[in-house]
């Protein structure tokens, strides 16, 4: 089937001879190349000089006083804070909801509910985004803060889901069946035994989701219509229109939270979670 | 369809069972008998809520795209197919539809390359598979825009790779506004992404397999054609889809990296929801969109189970 020619055997002899080193090299490289832009971003914050040049001829932390005192992003960052927090709360729940629903019963549907919950990841932002506009301003008549928190909702649902339906999955289903065979009903069950074993999926799922809120962007930029900006908003607006360096603070506010968010997310549950579809 | 479940199913979840308030208690067990003899109301009143949900914010939204964009100027204008030929019938709008494809099969093609590689480097070569996932996959909880910027700043004439390039005492390249940049800037965001289902799947591969392959003969290049890679397929198909359709849709990255000369689909939608304001037109754009989404999903399941059995009958 394979032509063996003169290139490929000798490819194969490279291969078989350094392939530990090759792929310590491709390990090297692309994780350089994953981290260097935001290593880039972290080292600007403190650059001196004008707008993004490089490199600054003094370190500072100007640009952070100047950030802090920035009533439009400190705005921003409530503004978002106050759409992250229910839709976050809400997607749990439901999601929580899904993965039981999904795990415990069987019903018709239950395969249209998973893939409902899965395709929000799949359709372009900028497809659902459009349509959520044209539904709910057009339609519904709802207005910004609802919508968006509505559109958050959506988005998250199935990152927690991806999250919390695994911690289903695992837990030995022993222990509810031995509890109602004590007396205890399906809710106190529940809450009682399940619930405590699925907690920390719980609340990795919720983590993730707030991460994913607080981030969101495309969503959010198309249904808000004229409501207040949110932080991602408000960065894209500096970018297209007036770049301070204060935008490499705002960056690195960003980095932080995404990074402890997750790695608590990961330490709560097992990072092959986020890799199983 | 989730309202009588809502209405029985929520103040259960939030009243815990109360033995000691006996009121409480019998309320509480009348409400659980109840549910226990009608199983169908039960799994109603926690698989409805969300179904509710997706189904009226998700799915019907999608719906009532595809009912405006036959329509003209403005939502609930006479019907028309006016906005479906004005985009087909115009070669700049095509041209822009063939200047995403092409940029979409390329980042798609040099991440799957790049993000299976890292993937098989990572299972087969190295210990410290969790602490190298969380390096890869960290970026991707970051924000996108945030992502993005970072290039700006590496990209931009006199920017950190001019710089570096200067220093070394080459010429620059000041890449921003270029297909490469836009290149380099969706490869970033969705390398992570795609590294998930490698790594699933390699994962999943039983290394013995390999071991067989090559006590029976065949080289790495034949091991990988005829048993890794048709055994991981599925998990390249899912990198392919994750990368794809994302990179299909967007607006963001050509918008900031890309300049005016490479315009993608995603944003002539932009611009008719924010500031030409035909947005039947723009629901229009979107159905388009959504068809080459579906088309793809289809023929990625199809694909995905074909590639698997002629790789069985060639092993």
């Amino acid at each position: 089937m394979i032509r063996t020619g003169r290139v490929a055997r000798t490819v194969e002899r490279l291969a078989q001879a350094h392939a530990s080193r090759m792929a310590a090299a491709v390990i090297a490289v692309v994780i350089a190349f994953l981290w260097i832009p935001i290593g880039v971003l972290v080292f600007m914050s403190f650059a001196d000089g004008g707008v993004l040049s490089f490199p600054p001829d003094e370190l500072t932390l100007r640009w952070y006083r100047v950030f802090l005192s920035n009533d439009a992003a400190m705005d921003a960052i409530v503004t978002t804070l106050t759409i992250s927090v229910p839709a976050t709360a809400i997607s749990v729940l439901l999601s929580t909801m899904i993965a039981y629903a999904v795990n415990r019963y069987v019903f018709p549907g239950r395969s249209w509910l998973q893939l409902l919950a899965t395709l929000p990841i799949i359709v372009p932002l900028v497809v659902t985004g459009i349509s959520m506009v044209l539904f709910f301003n057009g339609t519904l008549g709802l207005s910004g803060y609802v919508s968006v928190v509505i559109a958050h909702v959506v988005r998250t649902i199935p990152f927690a889901t991806l999250v919390i339906l695994p911690t289903f999955l695992t837990f030995d289903r022993g222990l509810e069946e031995a509890s109602k065979d004590l007396g205890a009903d399906e809710l106190r069950t529940f809450r009682q035994v399940t619930l405590p074993n699925i907690f920390p999926g719980i609340v990795a799922g919720g983590l993730l989701a707030f991460t994913l809120s607080f981030n969101e962007f495309v969503y959010t930029y198309f249904v808000k219509g004229s409501g207040d900006p949110t932080l991602p908003v408000y960065i894209w607006n500096q970018i297209r229109y007036n770049v301070t360096p204060e935008v490499n603070v705002i960056s690195v506010v960003f980095l932080v939270l995404a990074v402890s968010m997750v790695l608590v997310a990961v330490s709560l549950t097992r990072v092959e979670l986020l890799a199983r579809r | 369809m989730a309202e009588p479940s809502g209405a029985a199913g929520e103040p259960g979840s939030d009243e815990p069972a109360n033995r000691s308030a006996d009121g409480t208690g019998d309320r509480m067990a009348a409400l659980t008998s109840f549910f226990r003899e009608r199983p169908r109301l039960r799994t109603l009143a926690v698989a409805g809520p969300p179904y509710g949900v997706l189904i009226l914010f998700f799915a019907i939204p999608l719906l009532a795209m595809l009912v405006v964009s036959f329509q003209t100027g403005e939502i609930g204008g006479p019907w028309t197919l006016s906005n479906y030929t004005n985009f087909l019938s115009s070669e700049t709008y095509l041209s822009v539809v063939w200047k995403t494809l092409v940029i979409s099969v390329q980042v798609t093609a040099i991440v799957v390359v790049v993000g299976y590689a890292l993937a098989y480097s990572i299972v087969r070569f190295s210990r410290r598979t969790t602490l190298l996932l969380l390096l890869v996959i960290l970026p991707f909880w970051t924000s996108y825009i945030i992502r993005m910027y970072a290039w700006i700043n590496i990209l931009q004439s006199d920017g950190v790779l001019d710089s570096t390039l200067n220093m070394l005492g080459l010429p620059a390249v000041s890449l921003l506004y270029s297909e490469p940049a836009v290149l380099i800037g969706f490869t970033y965001v969705w390398l992570p992404l795609a590294v998930l289902p490698f790594y699933a799947s390699l994962t999943n591969l039983d290394g013995d397999l390999i071991e067989a392959s090559k006590d029976l003969g065949a080289g790495p290049i034949r091991t990988f054609t005829s048993v890794t890679l048709p055994m991981t397929i599925n998990g390249v198909v899912t990198g392919v889809i994750l990368v794809f359709i994302p990179t299909f849709g967007s607006f963001i990255t050509p918008r900031l990296l890309g300049g005016t000369n490479n315009i993608m689909i995603g944003m002539v939608i932009e611009n008719q929801f924010k500031s030409a304001f035909n947005w039947p037109f723009g629901a229009a754009i979107g159905m388009v969109i959504s068809v080459v989404v579906v088309a793809l999903l289809i023929l990625g399941t199809r694909l995905g189970g074909g590639l698997f059995e002629t790789g069985g009958e060639g092993a």
